[in-house]
Parts: C-alpha cells; sequence; structure tokens
C-alpha cells in the first residue's frame, strides 16, 4: 500500500506538522510506504513529487483549511480529515480508509 | 524525513524564564495570562492584552489540546516581537477542550510573530510539534521535576524515521 497525503491547519504552526509526524508513524507502523507534505506558516515542505501521487493507491488530506494544488490528486481516490482526527487516532484512520479501499477495490 | 535536525537546539528559543512549574490558576484563560506575562517579561511579547485576544480567537478556531493532559494553544500576533514559546505546568487540572475530553497540566504557549521572516524560529516550533506526536515524550514530560530537566528533555533530537 502506497500513501501520499498532505496536511495542513488553521495557522500553520503545530498541528500541521503534529498530524503529519503521527500519521507517517503509523502508517509506517502497519508497513505502508507513505508521503507527505505540509503546507504550513513557512509554506510548502516535504512536496509530494508527481512520481510518488502516481504510485499511491490513495491520497491522505489531514487539513483544516484549503491547500493548494488539489488538482494534481485528480483521478486519484481521495480522503479529507480534519488534523485532529489524524492526531487522535492515526491508526485507526489509516486502518479505515485502508478497508474501505478493499471493499470498494 | 527531510527536516535538518542538526541545527536543531532549543534554548535557541526557549530558557528557564519561559518555564513555570507552577501554574497558579485553575482556568485556561488565567494559565494563558501566566505564560503570557512571561512573554513580556522576556521581552517576546510587546502588548499583553493583544496577544492574549489572539491566542483566544485561535481557540475558538478549533482546541488545541492534544490528550494525555498537554494542551498547545498559539497565537499568530502583532504583539510577538520574537517568535518562542513558553511552557507552564499545574498540579491542578484545568479545563480544557482535548481531543481526549480530558484537562490538561501542561500548557506549551507558542507565541508566533504575525510577519516572521525568521523562519529559525518557526523551525524550532516545528520541532517542538513533531516531539509531541510522540507519546512516550509526554509521557517523560509529566515525570520532569525540575526547570533544566525540561529543557534538557526538549533538546533531544526527535527520532528520525
Amino acid at each position: 500500500m502506497k500513501i501520499v497525503g498532505v496536511a495542513a491547519c488553521t495557522s500553520g504552526i503545530a498541528h500541521t506538522y503534529i498530524a503529519r509526524e503521527k500519521v507517517m508513524k503509523a502508517a509506517q507502523k502497519l508497513g505502508y510506504e507513505i508521503h507527505m507534505e505540509t503546507q504550513g506558516t513557512i509554506g510548502t515542505e516535504n512536496e509530494l513529487t508527481p512520481e510518488q501521487i502516481k504510485e499511491a493507491d490513495f491520497v491522505l488530506l489531514v487539513v483544516d483549511i484549503k491547500i493548494g494544488g488539489k488538482d494534481r490528486f485528480k483521478g486519484k481516490k481521495v480522503v479529507e480529515v480534519p488534523t485532529n482526527t489524524a492526531i487522535k487516532a492515526p491508526t485507526k484512520l489509516i486502518e479505515a480508509v485502508v478497508t474501505k479501499l478493499h471493499a470498494t477495490a | 524525513m527531510k527536516i535538518d535536525i542538526n541545527n536543531f537546539n532549543i534554548s535557541q528559543v526557549l530558557t528557564k524564564n519561559l518555564v513555570s512549574l507552577d501554574i497558579q490558576s485553575r482556568s485556561k484563560t488565567g494559565a494563558i495570562e501566566e505564560l503570557t506575562d512571561l512573554l513580556v517579561a522576556h521581552g517576546d511579547v510587546s502588548d499583553k492584552q493583544g496577544f492574549i485576544d489572539d491566542v483566544l480567537l485561535r481557540e475558538t478556531e478549533g482546541m488545541t489540546g492534544l490528550g494525555q493532559g498537554v494542551a498547545i494553544p498559539h497565537g499568530k500576533s502583532k504583539a510577538v516581537k520574537n517568535t518562542t514559546l513558553a511552557i507552564g505546568i499545574s498540579k491542578n487540572d484545568i479545563a480544557w477542550e482535548s481531543l481526549d475530553n480530558k484537562p490538561v497540566n501542561i500548557i506549551i504557549l507558542f507565541a508566533v510573530k504575525d510577519t516572521d521572516a525568521n523562519t529559525l524560529h518557526i523551525k524550532l516550533l516545528q520541532k517542538v510539534a513533531i516531539l509531541l506526536a510522540d507519546e512516550t515524550f509526554i509521557e517523560r514530560l509529566h515525570k520532569i521535576k525540575t526547570k533544566e530537566e525540561l529543557i534538557k528533555l526538549f533538546e533531544v533530537k526527535p527520532e528520525e524515521e
């Protein structure tokens, strides 16, 4: 399973980075490959590459605000949740998305 | 992790003067006020009420209690002169909107300059945020007894994964 995602919160100072860290750790523990971009107060970091997006099974948007570059995910399965969901229960979140993905596959 | 953790040195923003191990207030606003006093005394915030207003405004936009007794209120504000953080620990439970619906004892207040070109300081705050994503880090945070211990704890480099 390959995942790409974007994290972004209201002020772009803290939740963005906590959410990214939590989601990355949870996905890696589950044995998945994951790339997460952050769009914070100091701009975009860990920007996703077109290859990463192309290879991903789904896109996980952990966002509280409108993000830039959503058009990059056209044609992909996109799941969007608030940062708090990812911070509270990252493993559950990823497991739920993967289960749903398998069910609809 | 692409973040350059070699430059991580929390002592660039966090000093003993910005830490209180004995927050007196039992209310959220009172605790924010006590920590803001530290920031004002340290010369990092110029307008106390202006900063508090901006922090409380952020509070209305979504909960800042992370669970495990930790809250991270933050204000991006014109009242901030230097981007930094203040840390308060309380012996009492302080009611706070939290992901686990529980009160908090540890409050980490981020003060961010409105127009901050000094990305290094924001990077440092970012690394604090990354540390807080680690449950065992928070468990350690609850056990600290002195300000020195606390600062030392934050000086550890985030795990590279």
